[in-house]
């Protein structure tokens, strides 16, 4: 095993859900814990085995309890590692501190979080450094990250080591410092907010706080901290805007102690690293903005540093102090520097293209002192960039695509506040589009393309009222698509999205137009076959538009059908002969059919008599039919795809569809996937036991009941499924798109592989106002534990498209795996009684993997007979005459398992003495004893 | 100001992608989930976030001319920060990605203000985080060669663990990944020291004291030679100081200095170990109308040093000309082309280069055939594919400053050439290569007395100053050249 642990660690952090669905959580945790308290195998394997515990606790350690065990596992292997492992040691502490926040057992102030609370603390103080060795200086800055961590996760958590920390931090001359300042900071963050949520707070609180006796026990502290784990306000930042609301607390101007712990972080500042100067100043300001009593000018002094930098989140820091304080810190002229100094690092050549972008970004959202706008998302130039000073930002064609499009956004913002159509800029940045064009035209790479076509629609979506220059584009674009028909689908991407994004905007129109006018007009002998194609795509979309006249399509699509009839139509390609039909349906639903009948007629009578492919042929002799036959308001009926009422379903379908490549025939064709689940599987009462289903047993011999009965558990199959029934059901809220579902095929996938592959599930049909359908789970145990289901279905829905789904996962939960003893239904209670007396027999000598146990707990008697009613009813095999004060029930679990209670009550408790054959359920048995006591425990007191 | 997660992605040509390294940060996703609450969307596995993040970028399946996931118009990748589309509805947002070659960095940070609507990017603080911290990972992947295969990747990734585990051990970054790989232990500073160790310092240098500064000045331009478009320059230039000085926190204080007429330098910006500014070194910025009132030096910026090389200062300035003005003509002609060049060095420029040299690239064209080109000085060579020819000035123009190219080329070679879609016709450049060593264009320079070590010990003092070229082009004037920049239209 020891050797493939590299592999297999690297196995789990590729594909966490791939890796357990080989084994199960728990067992993966024992075996990592196992191996990190062998004392064989090597400190750099055992490093790497605590990646799973740092990076995915939650899979691993799923429940509070759960974390708890891990945790204290941890912990004495910490104790037990020699402090020369110093990077297993800090390595453990992270492993620790992602154990115990995320399975919340740090916020529930758990034995082992309190602990290992201790712990960092007693190692972030000792400042016994060997001299020359930085192991421990490394362990102690360590310790600190992992308290600043549980502070963040648990918000004032130690709001009561304030002192402490500030003592710590000022005494330390190492760089160590900085790990308990940002400590510290955070702590004095946390401790504020919480003053300014306890009503009538003050001067005092806060000195008392900063003044906070270290001394004083952990357990004191659980009252003054009132933690509410659920308040996720508390970790959010505080600086969200100039509309952002920040609580307050009154201290009045007499909050010295507070003002030098500020002064000196300040001072300091200067020798942390630029992030973690950020990170201070960041919550320097939130805190600032809290204590109204501290002006925000304390700052003053740090800001030239802060704005001369080249640190991109120094800059930042101070954008976002401008955010909190506004105009009491900064004044319009810093606000005036501070814009030009972005716009100036927005192109600076030094810096990089994603730091330039993001100030770029900052412009667009630029804390004004007086935002005229509220809104807090909208992008929105500030008052004082005027066009000339964005001048700089103008895109060119040497920038890079993101670049370009982002300064061609900004450009626009800045020239659609200015209003005026004719300027110099607006003329520049049509320029600069054509000059795109002009590239994309002389073939330009796929990227140039795709950003050329984003240009163009980010030009019309501000610009396109502006008809001179749109007009212009659609010209240009039409003469583009004619030397590169191979960019159809840009063309139409183009032409759909500013249709649907700009509705009063009739662009596309035209520009449909443009093109119908450009295809058509192209000399026949001109005509290259591989153009025709896409030629056909755009012809098609352009019939979709009532406005525009159809006559020329058609009369492009006869010269095309007729003259060569030598050569294109009776070659039969099948694709082209479909493109064809494509434009030729999406005419039959033109409004003004009427007045061009005859030659549509004409053009299907054509292909459905001369084109070399039959299904075309076919095609065409029905559409010629329909054209013919049918009056206008049955052909629409027949062809026109009217939105179905359920939202997320946008066309219906009907058997006419499939007749062209369309939409509709791609649709029909894809499976979909829904947004959200459809159905979900609802346990169904449980009924009776299945006994008939595998119990055909003869009769045997009475008297050696125990053989005979180990004999039929070595036939294979034998008892060996659980039947669990579920209820198929809509979810709620109804899609009304999925009312009627029909062929609906379940699929079932394992988690882990202690059970046998499912078969997947028929059902033919599932109404929302009918009956729900019985779905049979039959479960083949490998090992009877409890287990979770991926459940995934395939369903028609009532308009004929087909859907996958993902539903909600089946749990498996341990007591539905019992099955009573599976004996012939002949033998008598007194038979099954010789079983339960002989297995326990066997079981109590704790050979192989039997084993016995004994579960406390304290329950009445009534109480406990009222459980062993409820829960172990069809299990039990005591004699029903005999005045007993035990209770003994048998569970079988399939494939050959037994676990055997005898349940009695004594003075103050009640015993539930267990034998099993299988030791590795008794976890299991006693987590499900411990939740049907418990709540029994519970209402009894 | 956490990492919820960080990814390191190497691809050849998109098509052989793979997750080299990712790192998930539990503490923080657990916050990330209280504070998202209903509207949490989990970090998907390495596989499925790999292939989003490419059809985000555009880099996925790229042989296919359009896909419309990826490629349509209605997006705009709001780089650096993009947004994933997971199935459903979801989006995981706000990704950061870097790339460089075939290098792709990425990160999740954390957003710890109500996500809905969506903030704006510039109101996340791990934003700006999130992108130092990718770029002092990118640097030191990328490591001192800059250039990158796989063997060298997992080398670097392999020694990354004991690093995070330093700088970022739960995603909160403190620190940038150290250059030189493992940071030398810290030394124990004397008890009598009182004043604290940066946390940016690694440790405490021994030894013979010396500063040495270093005035790097480049210089762009786009020439055109064509009344309706005017020409552009400028010049940037960048200080590195390397400080081998005792002492915790030693100061040192680097004075640059201007000619008396010199043109002021502006959008100043500094290392964060710069103690503190003079408002009126800030203030003069590019953006601005030139004031004549402004100030001009001397620029004093007192530092106390990291032990590493590092970049103290840098400037741009508005210098009244460019070093070199140049003039290209071509003329189509039956079967040849005919290429006519002149390059002046302005007076003020010191005729001294280390090197000096005009690329002429011809793209859309067959390979060059015969080409009767004389040059006044220098020597010309054509390139062994065929399509560029190489003007080599070498240490000196002429006494007169000038030099000129002349003659015909004819494109008659069997294969074609390199073709870009930007040059065609008669759009062509020139483009200028040149290191003048110990001279600057603004005149900034860095007085060895100008520089003072605050320390018992008096340190050997090195300075020294250069300029070089980058983006110098010279356009032919008779074909139409694109524009650089349209600050000039308005």
């Amino acid at each position: 095993m020891a050797t493939n642990w590299t592999e297999r660690i690297s196995a789990f952090c590729c594909s966490p859900s791939g890796f357990l669905s080989e084994t199960s959580p728990d067992t993966f945790l024992s075996e990592l814990l196992r191996e990190l308290r062998d004392d064989r195998a090597s400190y750099g394997i055992k490093v790497l085995l605590l990646s799973p515990l740092c990076e995915y606790p939650t899979l691993l350690c799923s429940s509070e309890s759960a974390g708890e065990e891990t945790a204290l596992d941890l912990m004495s292997v910490f104790t037990q590692c020699p402090s020369r492992f110093s990077q297993f040691r800090c390595r453990l502490l992270v492993a620790l501190t992602s154990v115990l926040v995320c399975s919340s057992c740090v916020n529930s102030q758990s034995r082992a979080s309190l602990d290992f609370l201790d712990l960092l603390l007693r190692i972030a103080q000792d400042a016994s450094d060997p001299p020359g060795d930085g192991t421990q200086r490394l362990l102690r800055a360590t310790a600190c990250d992992c308290l600043r961590e549980m502070e963040a996760s648990c918000p004032g958590l130690l709001s009561q080591r304030l002192e402490l920390l500030a003592g710590l931090r000022q005494l330390e001359t190492s760089r160590l410092h900085q790990a308990f300042g940002v400590l510290q900071i955070l702590v004095l963050r946390n401790a504020v907010y919480q003053l300014t949520k306890q009503p009538g707070a003050g001067a005092a609180h806060l000195k008392a706080l900063l003044g906070g006796n270290g001394s004083v026990a952990w357990e004191a502290d659980q009252e003054a901290v009132h933690m509410d784990t659920k308040d996720a306000a508390m970790l959010l930042s505080l600086i969200l805007g100039p509309m952002g609301r920040v609580p307050t607390l009154h201290t009045g101007p007499d909050c010295k102690e507070l003002r030098s712990v500020l002064s000196s972080l300040l001072e300091e500042s200067y020798l942390f690293t630029p992030l973690c100067q950020a990170a201070l100043f960041h919550r320097l300001t939130e805190v600032v903005a809290m204590v109204p009593g501290i002006p925000p000018t304390v700052f003053r002094a740090q800001l030239l540093r802060l704005l001369g930098t080249n640190e991109v989140c120094l800059l930042h820091v101070t954008l976002l102090m401008k955010c909190g304080f506004t105009d009491s810190l900064f004044s319009a002229e810093d606000e005036a520097f501070l814009l030009k100094r972005l716009v100036v690092l927005s192109q600076h050549p030094l810096l990089s293209s994603p730091e330039k972008l993001f100030y770029m970004d900052c412009i667009l959202h630029f804390p004004e002192n007086r935002p005229i706008s509220c809104g807090d998302c909208d992008e929105a130039p500030p008052v004082l960039l005027t066009p000339r000073l964005a001048s700089v930002l103008l895109p060119s064609v040497f920038n890079d695509s993101a670049t370009l499009l982002s300064r061609l956004n900004l450009q626009a913002l800045v020239f659609l506040e200015e209003g005026d159509e004719e300027s110099l800029g607006l003329a520049y940045i049509y320029d600069h589009l054509a000059a795109l064009l002009h590239i994309v035209d002389r073939g330009g790479s796929r990227d140039i393309v795709v950003t050329f076509f984003r240009a163009a629609f980010l030009f019309l979506f501000y610009f396109h009222h502006v008809e001179r220059y749109a007009t212009c584009l659609s010209e240009q674009l039409c003469h583009l698509f004619l030397q590169h028909t191979r960019l159809a689908p840009h063309i139409l991407n183009l032409v759909n999205q500013t249709q649907e994004r700009l509705p009063e905007c009739k662009w596309f129109v035209g520009l449909l137009q443009g093109l119908q006018r450009v295809i058509t007009r192209v000399p026949f002998g001109q005509l290259r076959l591989q153009d025709l194609s896409s030629h056909l795509k755009v012809l098609a979309r352009v019939a979709e538009e009532e406005e525009i006249c159809q006559r020329s399509s058609l009369s492009f699509l006869s010269t095309i059908v007729t003259q060569t009839s030598s050569s294109l139509c009776t070659s039969g390609d099948w694709r082209l002969g479909n493109g064809l039909l494509g434009v030729c349906r999406c005419v039959l639903l033109h409004p003004n059919l009427d007045s061009i009948l005859v030659p549509l007629a004409d053009i299907l009578q054509h292909l459905a008599f001369h084109y070399g492919d039959t299904d075309i042929r076919d095609h065409a002799r029905l559409y010629y039919t329909l054209l013919t036959m049918l009056s206008r308001e049955k052909l629409s009926a027949v062809l026109v795809q009217s939105a179905a009422e359920g939202g997320s379903q946008v066309k219906k379908r009907t058997l006419s569809c499939v007749m062209a490549e369309s939409e509709g025939l791609t649709n029909t064709l894809t499976i979909h996937q829904t947004e959200k689940p459809i159905f979900h599987l609802t346990e169904a009462l449980p009924g009776p036991h299945q006994e008939a289903e595998n119990l055909q047993l003869n009769q045997e011999d009475e008297y050696k009941t125990l053989e005979c009965y180990r004999a039929q558990l070595s036939k294979s199959g034998f008892a060996s499924l659980i039947v669990l029934k579920y209820h198929l059901t809509h979810t709620e809220p109804h899609d009304p798109g999925f009312e009627q579902l029909f062929s609906i095929q379940l699929h079932f996938s394992h988690t882990d592989d202690h059970y046998e592959e499912l078969q997947d599930i028929s059902v033919p049909c599932l109404f929302r106002q009918g009956q729900r359908p019985v779905v049979q789970l039959k479960l083949k145990p490998r090992r009877p534990y409890p287990t979770t289901i991926h459940v995934s279905a395939i369903f028609t829905s009532k308009d004929g498209l087909t859907w996958h789904t993902a539903m909600p996962d089946i749990h498996v939960a341990f007591q539905q795996v019992f099955l009573p003893l599976p004996a012939p239904p002949t033998w008598s209670s007194a038979s099954i009684r010789d079983v339960f007396e002989g297995l326990w027999d066997e079981m109590s000598h704790e050979t192989g993997e039997s084993c016995i146990s004994l579960f406390c707990c304290q329950l009445g008697e009534a109480a406990l007979k009222a459980l062993v009613e409820k829960h172990f009813h069809s299990f039990l095999v005591s004699d029903p005459l005999e005045e007993s004060a035990e209770f003994r029930a048998l569970l079988f679990l399939p494939p050959k398992s037994h676990i055997l209670l005898k349940i009695s009550s004594t003075e103050d408790a009640a015993h539930f003495n267990m034998a099993t054959d299988d030791c590795r359920l008794l976890p299991h048995m006693n987590s499900y004893l411990l939740k049907v006591t418990s709540s029994l425990e519970n209402s009894v007191s | 100001m956490s990492l919820r997660a960080l990814w390191i992605i190497f691809y050849e040509k998109g098509e052989n992608a793979t997750v080299r390294f990712s790192r998930r940060f539990s503490t923080v996703e657990h916050r990330a989930k209280i504070m998202a609450g209903s509207s949490y969307v989990a970090v998907p596995e390495d596989r499925i976030f790999l292939q989003l993040l490419l059809t985000e970028l555009g880099l996925s399946s790229p042989n296919k001319p359009y896909v419309a996931d990826r490629d349509d118009c209605l997006y705009r990748p709001r780089s650096p920060a993009v947004e994933l589309r997971l199935s459903g509805k979801a989006t995981l947002w706000p990704v950061l990605a870097i790339s460089q070659g075939p290098l792709l960095l990425a990160c999740l940070p954390l957003v710890d203000i109500p996500s809905e609507p969506r903030p704006p990017l510039a109101n996340l603080l791990s934003v700006s985080q999130g992108l130092t911290f990718l770029a002092g990972l990118q640097t030191f992947v990328l490591g001192s060669g800059g250039k990158l295969d796989r063997e060298g990747l997992d080398s670097r990734v392999a020694m990354l663990p004991p690093l995070l585990l330093q700088v970022c051990p739960l995603g909160t970054p403190l620190d940038t990944i150290p250059l030189a790989g493992t940071p030398t232990a810290p030394m124990a500073p004397t008890s009598s020291v009182t004043q604290k160790q940066p946390a940016w310092k690694t440790g405490l240098y021994r030894g013979r004291a010396s500063v040495n500064v270093a005035v790097v000045e480049t210089v762009r331009s786009m020439q055109y030679g064509n009344q309706s478009r005017q020409d552009t320059w400028d010049v940037y230039g960048t200080v590195t100081c390397k400080c081998e000085v005792e002492g915790v926190l030693p100061n040192v204080t680097v004075t640059l200095t201007l000619p008396p007429n010199g043109s002021p330098l502006q959008d100043i910006l500094v290392h964060p170990c710069v103690t503190s500014l003079d408002s009126n070194i800030l203030t003069a910025s590019s953006v601005d109308d030139a004031d004549g009132s402004a100030f001009s030096g001397p620029y004093k910026f007192p530092f106390s040093p990291p032990l590493e090389p590092f970049r103290l200062c840098s400037y741009t300035s508005q210098v009244p000309v460019p070093p070199i003005l140049g003039s290209y003509q071509l003329k189509e002609e039956e079967n040849n082309l005919r290429v006519s060049v002149s390059l002046k060095l302005h007076e003020s420029v010191k005729n001294s280069f280390e090197y000096c040299e005009a690329h002429l690239p011809f793209f859309n064209r067959n390979q060059m055939g015969v080409a009767d080109v004389k040059v006044s000085s220098g020597q010309l060579d054509v390139s062994k594919e065929k399509n560029l020819l190489v003007w080599t000035l070498g240490q000196k123009f002429p006494r007169s400053r000038e030099v000129t190219l002349d003659g015909k080329i004819a494109f008659s070679g069997s294969s074609h050439g390199p073709s870009d879609p930007l040059c065609t016709g008669l759009t062509a450049y020139i483009k200028l290569y040149l290191k003048v060593p110990d001279t600057t264009l603004s005149g900034c320079c860095v007085d060895q007395h100008l520089v003072q070590v605050y320390s018992s010990a008096k340190p050997r003092i090195f300075t020294s100053r250069e300029l070089q070229s980058k983006e110098y082009y010279i356009w032919n004037s008779t074909g139409s050249a694109p524009m650089s920049t349209g600050q000039m239209v308005i």
